[in-house]
């Protein structure tokens, strides 16, 4: 438990960190910090599969990308536009209400039983297999769609185009 | 299930088509598929659905009612594309691929019963949108909507999975009879986490049907987006969200109505206030039209706020209502358009003198989106407001009344703009494509008016 709470501080820790940092490209690196922690807290879990992901696609991949796409554009102290006061002031309460919302309803769940699972080691691959083609085959399949549209798009937007557009559309 | 199969398939046979360059070939094979589709979905109407594959859909009349309404308002808006993405690029297979892409998605959402495929669905669509919204790549307003859509529908999905977590948190389920059981067997010590979940589930899915507060992409996105793609959004879009809300609710959460039914409420207030009196302002057709479908998703919403047996009709007979009259709308305007290559209310003046055809559908179109008797409109508006009487919310009635009459003013205006305003301009030619679907949706507007026992008896 002391673990969790370890890691739990240190996510935290990290996530403000990304928000308060200066320079974007610290920001980021303090996101991919925070992602780790995930993994540790996903490993603790026994999800070893989510782990394994978390860290390849978001550390990994994801972020990565994050970074060179800040390297590419220019981000600068000036350019970065200084938001009005009121709108800072919207978004902390904003969030200050989900946050009270999240917190209030967790804590008062505390006391009704959890829900347990019927299968602890559920998040190994091999259960995940299982669960995935059987269960959740339908939209296991249909997600098919969903990535063949976004790469057909992706083809789309990034191809260039000889011909000249007209404006009149 | 045949449906769906049918409609993702036929993408993909699009693509192949547009690869050994059959451009020709494109909206014909487009439409003969989705006609056979659409004979799919009829063919399971009273089939006394069950769940099938572990609960994951239910292809019920419901779904069947609002996936037909769906088909049909794309195959009307596909026949006005005839001509039109050639314009754009030469790439246009992949438009169509995609804009049934988007569609397949459209139907998992209206059959879904269990919360990932309302997930898997509402990506597929929202995905497919992010794209079609930015399709005309040189245009600095398309960018600009392509991305504004992306960032803010990835922010409102966030929402939608916080909110499903936290109801599979609390219930342990993700099927639909499942929470239904865990809400009916713990009636007095529901977990807060739940609630927090419904509440979470109501931003996200207000954010995707644009209702205020949650309205603020609409009015850019629609208006950056091309114009038919924008007919796409506001009307069969539309009508799968609610579709996919109304079906969630009444489903799973109508036994803790009173927990949910004043939020709605006030979001449909805030909704119809904001879509109606924005939309007073506005010079620009398209932009007024964006905000009237902000005032549409507000009268929507009455069918959920008074749940009953009837509101999966009232929403049936609305949507198909609205979106008719909203094809209308946008294949008036890509015409004038054509033509005055604005967008402004003043480019229709004048236009019954030459274009005595468009100006009469346009009218009738008008007509109908404000809720005059005879056209369809009004027979969606009286099934909304009585289900809403039934209930005994006076207030939410009286309130929408008066937005129905705030309404009337920007719809007369094109009204006169096309009959009393004098323009010096020439005649608009209409494609015989264009004038198929503006008369056939004209025609059935009048009809479901002056008939509506055509529709409003079938879920």
């Amino acid at each position: 438990m002391s673990t969790f709470y370890f890691i739990a501080f240190l996510s935290i820790f990290f996530s403000i960190l990304v928000i308060s940092a200066k320079s974007p490209v610290h920001s980021i690196l303090y996101l991919i910090l925070t992602f780790f922690t995930f993994t540790i807290h996903y490993i603790l879990m026994n999800a070893q599969f989510l782990a394994i992901v978390n860290f390849i696609v978001y550390m990994g991949a994801i972020l990565v990308l994050f970074l060179y796409t800040l390297m590419l554009i220019n981000l600068n102290k000036d350019s970065e536009p200084v938001k009005p006061f009121m709108v800072k002031l919207a978004a902390v309460f904003g969030a200050g209400i989900l946050m009270v919302a999240l917190v209030s309803s967790l804590k008062l769940s505390g006391a009704s039983a959890p829900v347990v699972l019927t299968n602890p080691n559920l998040g190994l691959v091999k259960n995940l297999g299982k669960v995935l083609f059987n269960e959740f085959l339908l939209p296991f399949e249909v997600s098919s769609v969903l990535l063949l549209s976004a790469m057909v798009g992706a083809v789309l937007l990034a191809t260039k185009d000889p011909k000249e557009p007209k404006a009149t559309i | 299930m045949n449906t769906l199969i049918i409609i993702s398939v036929l993408p993909i046979v699009l693509l192949y088509l547009g690869l050994y360059k059959a451009q020709k070939a494109l909206l014909p094979v487009t439409i003969v598929g989705m006609l056979v589709a659409l004979g799919a979905a009829v063919m399971q109407w009273n089939d006394n659905a069950q769940p099938i594959y572990h609960g994951m859909m239910l292809f019920n009349n419901f779904s069947i009612a609002f996936s037909v309404v769906s088909i049909i308002s794309t195959i009307l808006i596909l026949m006005l594309s005839k001509g039109y993405f050639e314009k754009i690029s030469s790439h246009i297979a992949e438009y169509y691929a995609i804009i049934l892409f988007s569609l397949v998605g459209i139907v998992v959402m209206v059959s879904y019963h269990n919360l990932t495929m309302l997930f898997v669905g509402i990506e597929i669509m929202s995905v497919s949108l992010y794209i079609l919204a930015g399709i005309r790549k040189n245009d600095f307003a398309s960018n600009e909507s392509a991305l504004k859509y992306f960032l803010m529908g990835a922010f409102s999905t966030g929402f939608l999975l916080f909110g499903i977590t936290l109801i599979y948190g609390a219930s342990g389920s993700f099927d639909l009879d499942g929470i239904r059981d865990y809400v009916l067997s713990h009636s007095h010590n529901i977990d807060p986490i739940f609630y927090t979940g419904v509440l979470l589930i109501i931003v996200g899915l207000c954010f995707k049907v644009g209702a205020a507060p949650f309205h603020f992409w609409t009015p850019d996105v629609y208006e950056g987006a091309p114009s038919l793609i924008t007919a796409y959004m506001s009307t069969v879009v539309k009508a799968a969200g609610f579709a996919a809300f109304l079906r969630l609710f009444s489903a799973s959460f109508s036994s803790i109505a009173a927990f949910w039914s004043p939020v709605l409420m006030v979001i449909t207030i805030i909704t119809l206030f904001i879509g109606n009196i924005t939309a007073l302002y506005q010079q620009s057709f398209k932009r007024m039209l964006a905000f009237s479908s902000i005032s549409h998703a507000g009268y929507l919403m009455f069918a959920i706020v008074a749940l009953g047996a009837a509101s999966a009709n009232a929403v049936f007979v609305y949507a198909t209502a609205y979106s008719i009259a909203s094809i209308i709308a946008f294949g008036a305007l890509v015409l004038v358009r054509q033509q005055t290559g604005s967008d402004n209310v003043d480019g229709f003046n004048g236009l019954a003198r030459k274009n005595p055809f468009l100006a009469f559908v346009l009218t009738v179109s008008m007509l109908s989106l404000a809720g005059i008797p005879l056209t369809a409109g009004f027979i969606g508006k009286f099934y909304m407001f009585s289900g809403a009487l039934l209930q005994y919310k006076y207030i939410m009635v009286i309130v929408a009344v008066v937005n129905a009459i705030i309404s009337i003013f920007y719809y007369f205006r094109v009204i006169i703009a096309m009959y009393f305003r004098s323009a010096e301009r020439s005649e608009v030619l209409i494609p015989a494509y264009y004038k198929f679907v503006l008369g056939f949706s004209a025609l059935v507007t009048i009809a479901i008016g002056v008939y509506p026992a055509l529709i409003s008896s079938l879920i």
